[in-house]
């Protein structure tokens, strides 16, 4: 069985008068890194809540459907034992982070699990380094910057060691280098610890290198699910509006002009590659 | 900055700020039952002196100085209606004795002592430590959470307000202009959205501690823990002795008044 699992999945918030995701079936392999995107207000922050049971413990609201995550049923199982499975890592970075120093901030959903204190102390450091902040450790999480804040959000969801990690753009009040390093740093996680990983992105062109898989949501519900090369290339990705990578791009305006490169390049290194073949080939 | 710089509490090094936080508040305990143990002049006069070199050792003095002058004016208020009520009460309509002055100045002086004490604890107690002291001292934990929070929290509110002020300001909001209650209603535009902020703000905390095993277990472990040093111990000692010392002196010796001494030195 898929690591994530969900079947017609639908949610509609107490207040909301039509769901906010509806009829969701998707499945997410373990070790997958999946991308996950669409226009703002269609749904995805709502899907990642659905993964760690926010919805429905905390939101309240109507959940119908089936979704499995890591072989817990969400619908019965509370948050807290969810939150040693799955880590979901925020859009603000600001408002995740409410210790004085960075240290105790990674240490805390230790602390809530009653983790002994030098099993605890040698997962922190582990965390720390995994993220690369070790000599933040004794800073106060609100005085760094936001690139730095947001790693400190990372390493807090990474000290649970879980096996879902889902990161409800994590970029998006950061700059491209900023974002550029957090997209390193879970690539690590994903490729050196085997950790499944959800992105919700809207930069495409730098995240979506890293992703074997993509799903692309409009106003709740899924339109396209699949490998990225496919999904980029479809001409819905690019009506729905979703900034689809630019090389990509370049790609079906070349065909249009009678130029048709061997494959669908999805980054910048790709397309450079297959324009070089052909045009040594001429 | 602004108004706000003085809700940051600066990370700073000192034998002072590293005692163990219950030891430094069982230490201000004991000072403060001693000064209101005394009412004469000279054991007071006495314990205004202690916490000096504590001042001292922990680099604090301008901020401490700081701390005194802003009571300034309450000691003020208390000398001035101890004196008259006094007065009126015992002396009237003679000339006031040395000794109404005397109590007067003394009663001041407990206040002023109060307040030395409990700036030197708060100059010198980081709030994690003092948030850690009181999760060790078994003060429920959703208590101690809310306290770092707090503390965690105030100064981004703070720059929050700033911003929304500026941002109100360059719409044409005009503070300071108006009666007393004109001005008031003028910082309706500020508040609303601050509140609405941070009612938002608490919310994705909320969210971001249930994501992370809030309430998971009943016995919540801890990175940290506290142990009493050397210093530690020898506060502790101190404390105590001055509390036995106070006591007996408040139980056997006659303290003389000030004047009482001053004349038996002139002879
Ligand atoms: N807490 C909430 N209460 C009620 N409705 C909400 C809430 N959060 C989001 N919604 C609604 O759900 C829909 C999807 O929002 P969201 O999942 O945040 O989209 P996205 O993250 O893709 O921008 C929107 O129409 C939004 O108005
Ligand atoms: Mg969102």
């Amino acid at each position: 069985m898929a690591l994530i699992e969900t079947e017609n999945l639908s949610f509609t918030y107490p207040s909301g008068m039509k769901p906010a995701v509806e009829d969701i079936s998707i499945s997410i392999e373990k070790g997958d890194f999946v991308v996950l995107t669409g226009p703002s207000g269609c749904g995805k922050t709502t899907l990642c809540r659905c993964f760690n049971g926010l919805i429905p413990h905390f939101y309240g609201g109507k959940l119908e459907g089936n979704i499995t995550v890591a072989g817990y049923n969400v619908a019965k199982c509370l948050v807290y034992e969810l939150a040693r499975h799955v880590g979901l890592v925020f859009q603000n970075p600001e408002n995740q982070l409410f210790a004085l120093s960075v240290e105790k901030d990674v240490a805390f959903g230790l602390e809530n699990c009653g983790m002994p204190r030098d099993d605890m102390r040698k997962r922190v450091d582990w965390a720390l380094q995994m993220t690369g902040i070790e000599e933040l450790r004794e800073r106060a999480p609100h005085e760094l910057s936001g690139g730095q804040q947001q790693r400190v959000a990372i390493a807090c969801v990474l000290a649970m060691q879980p096996e879902v990690m889902v990161f409800d753009e994590p970029t998006s009040f950061l700059d491209p280098l900023g974002a550029q390093k957090i997209f390193e740093v879970i690539n690590d996680l994903n490729k050196e610890l085997g950790i499944t990983v959800i992105l919700v992105e809207h930069r495409l062109d730098l995240a979506s290198r890293y992703a074997n898989h993509v799903i692309v949501m409009n106003e709740g519900k899924i339109v396209l699910d699949g490998e990225p090369h496919k999904v980029f290339n479809s001409e819905r990705a690019r009506l729905i509006g979703v900034g689809i990578p630019k090389a990509t791009r370049l790609y079906q305006i070349l065909r249009e002009n009678g130029l048709k490169l061997s494959k669908v390049p999805i980054n910048s290194e790709e397309a450079s590659q297959f324009l070089r073949k052909i045009l040594t080939h001429d | 900055m602004s108004v706000f710089d003085g809700l940051k509490f600066r990370k700073v090094s000192s034998p002072v700020h590293n005692l163990d936080p219950r030891v430094k508040f069982f230490f201000v305990c004991v000072l403060f039952v001693v000064a209101v143990m005394f009412f004469q002049l000279l054991p007071l006069l006495v314990l205004f002196f202690v916490p000096i070199p504590f001042v001292l050792v922990a680099r604090v003095k301008r901020e401490w100085i700081r701390s005194l002058k802003g009571a300034s004016m309450l000691a003020f208020i208390i000398f001035f209606f101890n004196f008259i009520f006094n007065y009126i009460y015992n002396e009237y309509p003679n000339i006031p004795s040395a000794s109404l002055i005397e109590y007067s100045v003394a009663m001041t002086l407990r206040f002023v002592v109060l307040v030395e004490t409990f700036s030197v604890f708060f100059l010198t107690t980081s709030p994690d430590l003092l948030g850690l002291a009181l999760e060790q001292s078994h003060v429920p934990y959703e208590f101690c959470f809310a306290f770092t929070t707090a503390v965690r929290f105030v100064p981004v509110l703070a720059d929050e307000a700033q911003t929304i002020m500026d941002a109100q300001k360059s719409r044409g909001l005009e503070l300071e202009r108006g009666n007393f209650l004109k001005r008031i209603k003028n910082y309706i535009p500020i508040l609303i959205p601050l509140i609405v902020s941070a009612i938002r703000r608490s919310l994705e905390l909320a969210e971001a501690m249930e994501s992370r095993a809030w309430g998971a277990t009943e016995k919540r472990t801890n990175l940290y823990v506290l142990r009493l040093g050397k210093t530690d111990y020898a506060l502790a000692f101190t404390s105590i002795f001055m509390l036995v010392v106070a006591i007996l002196v408040w139980r056997f010796v006659p303290i003389p008044p000030l004047s009482v001494i001053l004349s038996f030195l002139q002879l």
